[in-house]
């Protein structure tokens, strides 16, 4: 028997059915030049078309591609109108407030010119439809709240009656979550979280949904009872649902997809590189700020004081001791910017509060004034009339980030706490998974059981009221401060704060941010940034802090 | 041969029942639970979020979860808005009649999820579980047969290196030769597509399949043949040094006659305990080569849920996988008794 022969058979025919199948394979997804088609690059699949649903963060995204919302913000934070005829103000007459009752009433005007895919119109019934369906489902966002009723006065008005007066009532219609559903084609009889529109949902926006292939790819066409006249430009969207980063890479530099949403920082520098077929956008604000969460109170106890963090002496030694523009520049690779205060973006950004400097020294001095000293030599200091600890307790503390976020945030965990080591302090590194991070308190969850001493992850706010975050993370009453940080002045101004007047809310605003500047219930480090990879031939992508990439697609033209 | 059947698929009721027992309660006393989309950032009123977790039925104790989940809630009465006022009979029927729950986050029935993608995981994996079949069983017999030629030398450190590569690190690799770097010489695209299954926007065509299957079934085919051509190698040496062996090639049988009719069908004997513990993965999916070459498969489904708390999904796959598990294993000892006939269980 010639089994050389027999095997050279087999290597041979492995061979020659490697070449047949990649020669003679047919032509891969490239985004072909002729063709009038994009593809965008995402890594999980969506849940549904539904903003209030959503799980992977994607799913509004595509919803921005199918649906429509009363409002919008741009990149810029201006609010426009979108369904509607124009945002309701109290200058405009749309919005009147009573100020005995401290109620308000908003009137939207809907356009008349807009139709669903089937040729049906959008109408005032589909707003309250929309608005009904959630209230029925148990859905909550924060306008929930504050709204006592959503009623229909005729086919193109609607009336919102508030039983507080609410600030942020302009995207209660809109922004990233809410769009509005139709109430012809949606069978609300199975509900909002079950419904045929979470997974075949009825155009009012610019693309229709053609096909979903679940962890695979969604194929969306042109709407062509779109609203706006010769809009959209591009004919077919196709997004692929490709799980890993470096194959996203290559398909960019391949040509074969034109929207690498959120790249992470090495990409993007590769991205910028000239002569790649892949180019790089990013949003002219920031939302996204990672902060350190001090626990005020000992780990997984409410009633005794951190023998350390509690001193406010020692969160700002912390902060001194971080050399933030490293961590920018080596770590994300310049991919962010320094923020020190949650009023950080427009229109509350301007109180002047000065950036903190890094200085070891310093921060050094501050321990010691605190009483935290290493006097015998290892390293590590230890309590010498300190504020909250026995005498001779060392300073050491859990230092905590979650998994998702990759490796960058690692190393910038592990730099601070080189840094903290330098001055005296030890940390114990951990990393656990969002899905325990953010648990309910029965299922675990550290934060919500205050159940760590010092955490670092990024949140932030879209559009352009921070009202919501400031009363969630700093407010005496809310079960999400999660350092639990208790200040009267902070919870008398944040109820301050809920009103219409501008100019009255920016010096609350001030007003707040002094008071976090002096007490630093977060010790906010940096903004990353809001950047997607593009390709060369795919124009007019604006990245937005305040709503996805996608929110401007009918506007985006191929060269 | 009938009774043994019976007897052994009876003995595996309890031994599921106690499976599903350990899975239900490892998944649920595991840290993190599905709650935690809505507590980042987002102030849910507490009596919203108990709706969420009744409406999930998390709002009962683990061993009623249990119980629902397995049998059901349609024979019992429920208090579904959580006023203490029960409101009628349950709508969930429990695994053991079909009913495997719906996914927390996209409320889709799990069974229609899995339904999704198991036969793309399914497709992938035969053809991964065929290829290597083919491979490796000639490299087995020829190392052996020819032990420690130039061959077996190099099948051996070939095969030391499959198993010792990291799959991952291979699946890059291919990406990086045959999709970044490999053109087609007629095209000038890419040599093989990065992931998918078919070429979107394209009408069917095998070719097109067999283009998009190379890379994927090419990196689990590595790890594969290296372990089964090492398998069949050291049970083919046990074989052919035996008596019976010896016997054949001294009756006169051709070379051929011995290897394949005599020394082969013994030493495939092992191999198939090996296939039936492998056989699951036709259903539970190779992970890395679903989230590598974006394959809409079972792994990639376990993954999310995992990583997402789903855990009626979660669930589903692994009791699923378990009974798949015990079915190949009484397979594996049925074709035992067909391919040894010293082998009896009556």
């Amino acid at each position: 028997m010639n089994y050389r022969k027999m095997l050279r058979g087999l290597v041979f025919g492995l061979i020659a059915l490697m070449l047949v199948m990649g020669v003679a394979g047919c032509g891969d997804s490239k985004a072909d030049e002729d063709s009038n088609s994009i593809t965008i690059l995402i890594p999980d699949n969506p849940v549904a078309f539904n903003g209030i649903n959503t799980d992977t963060g994607y799913e509004q995204a595509l919803g921005e591609l199918v649906m429509l919302s009363l409002a919008e913000t741009d990149p810029d934070g201006n609010l426009y109108p979108e369904l509607a005829v124009e945002i309701p103000t109290v200058e405009n007459g749309g919005v009147v407030v009573d100020e005995d009752a401290w109620t308000m009433v908003a009137t939207w005007k809907l356009r008349e010119d807009v139709y669903w895919a089937d040729g049906e119109q959008v109408t005032a019934d589909d707003v309250v439809f929309t608005w009904d369906a959630m209230v029925d489902a148990g859905a909550w966002y924060a306008p929930m709240d504050y709204t006592e009723s959503v009623e229909k006065v005729d086919d193109f008005t609607i009336l919102v009656t508030f039983n507080s007066v609410f600030p942020a009532y302009n995207l209660q219609f809109g922004g990233e979550d809410v769009f509005i559903y139709p109430e012809h084609y949606c069978d609300a009889e199975a509900g909002f979280y079950e419904w045929n529109c979470d997974d075949q949902p009825l155009s009012s926006g610019p693309y229709i949904l053609e096909e979903w292939v679940a962890d695979d790819h969604l194929t969306f066409v042109k709407n062509t009872n779109y609203f706006e006249e010769g809009k959209p430009a591009i004919d077919k969207v196709i997004v692929q649902i490709v799980p890993e980063e470096p194959v996203k890479q290559a398909m960019m530099l391949e040509g074969d997809a034109d929207l690498h949403y959120w790249p992470a920082e090495p990409a993007s520098d590769i991205y910028k590189e000239e002569g790649n077929a892949a180019d790089y956008v990013k949003s002219p604000s920031e939302r996204w700020v990672m902060r350190l969460i001090p626990n005020m109170y000992v780990k997984g106890d409410r009633e005794t004081p951190h023998p350390f963090i509690s001193d406010v002496r020692v969160r700002q030694a912390l902060r001194m001791s971080i050399d933030v523009d490293t961590i920018i520049n080596d770590i994300f690779l310049g991919y962010g910017v320094p923020v020190w205060n949650d009023f950080f973006r427009p229109p509350f950004n301007s109180c002047g509060i000065p950036r903190p400097e890094f200085d070891m020294e310093g921060a050094k001095a501050l321990l010691k004034e605190a009483g935290w000293e290493d006097t015998d030599g290892d390293g590590v200091n230890e309590c010498h009339g300190c504020l909250n600890a026995e005498e001779g307790m060392l300073m050491s503390m859990e230092f905590v980030i979650y998994a998702e976020y990759g490796e960058t945030l690692e190393l910038a965990q592990q730099f601070i706490a080189e840094s903290w080591k330098s001055i005296g302090i030890d940390t114990d590194l951990q990393m656990i998974e969002g899905a325990i991070m953010w648990a309910e308190v029965e299922d675990g969850g550290t934060e919500m059981a205050g159940n760590f001493e010092m955490d670092m992850w990024d949140d932030g706010y879209p559009g352009t009221d921070p009202s919501d975050q400031i009363w969630t993370f700093y407010s005496s009453g809310s079960d999400w401060n999660y350092g639990r940080w208790v200040n009267e002045d902070m919870d008398g101004w944040i109820d301050e704060f809920y009103g219409l007047d501008e100019e009255y809310r920016l010096e609350v605003a001030c007003e707040m941010a002094t008071i976090l500047e002096a007490e630093l219930p977060q010790i906010l480090l940096f903004s990353t940034l809001e950047q997607h990879g593009v390709s060369t031939r795919l124009q007019g992508v604006l990245p937005s802090a305040n709503d996805p990439v996608t929110w401007n697609v009918a506007d985006w033209t191929l060269e | 041969m009938g009774t043994y059947i019976i007897r052994r698929l009876l003995q595996a009721i309890p031994m599921l029942l106690l499976v599903s027992i350990v899975l239900f309660a490892l998944v649920n006393i595991a840290p993190g639970g599905p709650m935690s989309a809505y507590s980042r950032s987002n102030r849910m009123p507490e009596e919203k979020k108990e709706a969420i977790r009744r409406s999930f039925g998390l709002d009962k104790p683990l061993p009623v979860q249990y119980i629902v989940w397995l049998i059901g809630n349609d024979w019992m009465e429920v208090d579904e808005d959580g006023d203490g006022v029960m409101d009628g009979y349950g709508s969930r029927r429990g695994i053991l009649r079909g009913d495997f729950g719906f996914s927390y986050k996209s409320r889709e029935p799990v069974l229609d999820l899995i339904a999704d993608r198991l036969p793309n995981t399914a497709y992938l994996m035969f053809f991964t579980l065929l290829f290597t079949g083919i491979v490796a069983v000639p490299i087995g017999i020829v190392s052996a047969i020819k032990q420690y030629s130039t061959f077996d030398i190099t099948a051996t450190t070939l095969s030391f290196m499959g198993q010792a590569i990291p799959e991952f690190w291979l699946g890059l690799l291919l990406i990086l030769i045959f999709y970044a770097t490999l053109n087609n010489p007629f095209t000038g695209e890419s040599l093989f597509p990065s992931g998918g299954m078919y070429t979107l926007g394209e009408d069917f065509s095998i070719l097109d399949r067999a283009h998009h299957l190379f890379l994927p079934v090419l990196m689990g085919l590595v790890g594969w043949v290296a372990w089964y051509s090492r398998f069949l190698r050291s049970s083919m040496l046990e074989v052919i040094n035996q008596d019976y062996i010896r016997t054949a090639r001294a009756k006169g049988q051709t070379e051929r006659k011995v290897l394949y009719r005599h020394a082969l069908k013994n030493a495939l004997i092992p191999l198939v305990t090996m296939f039936a513990l492998d056989f699951p993965f036709i259903f539970t999916g190779s992970l890395y080569a679903e989230l590598l070459f974006s394959w809409p498969g079972m792994g990639r489904l376990f993954y999310t849920a995992a990583t997402g708390r789903d855990y009626p999904i979660l669930l589903a796959i692994l009791i699923i996988g378990a009974g798949i598990v015990v079915i190949s294993n009484l397979f594996a000892d049925i074709a035992y008794a067909y391919l040894d006939p010293r082998v009896r269980y009556d």
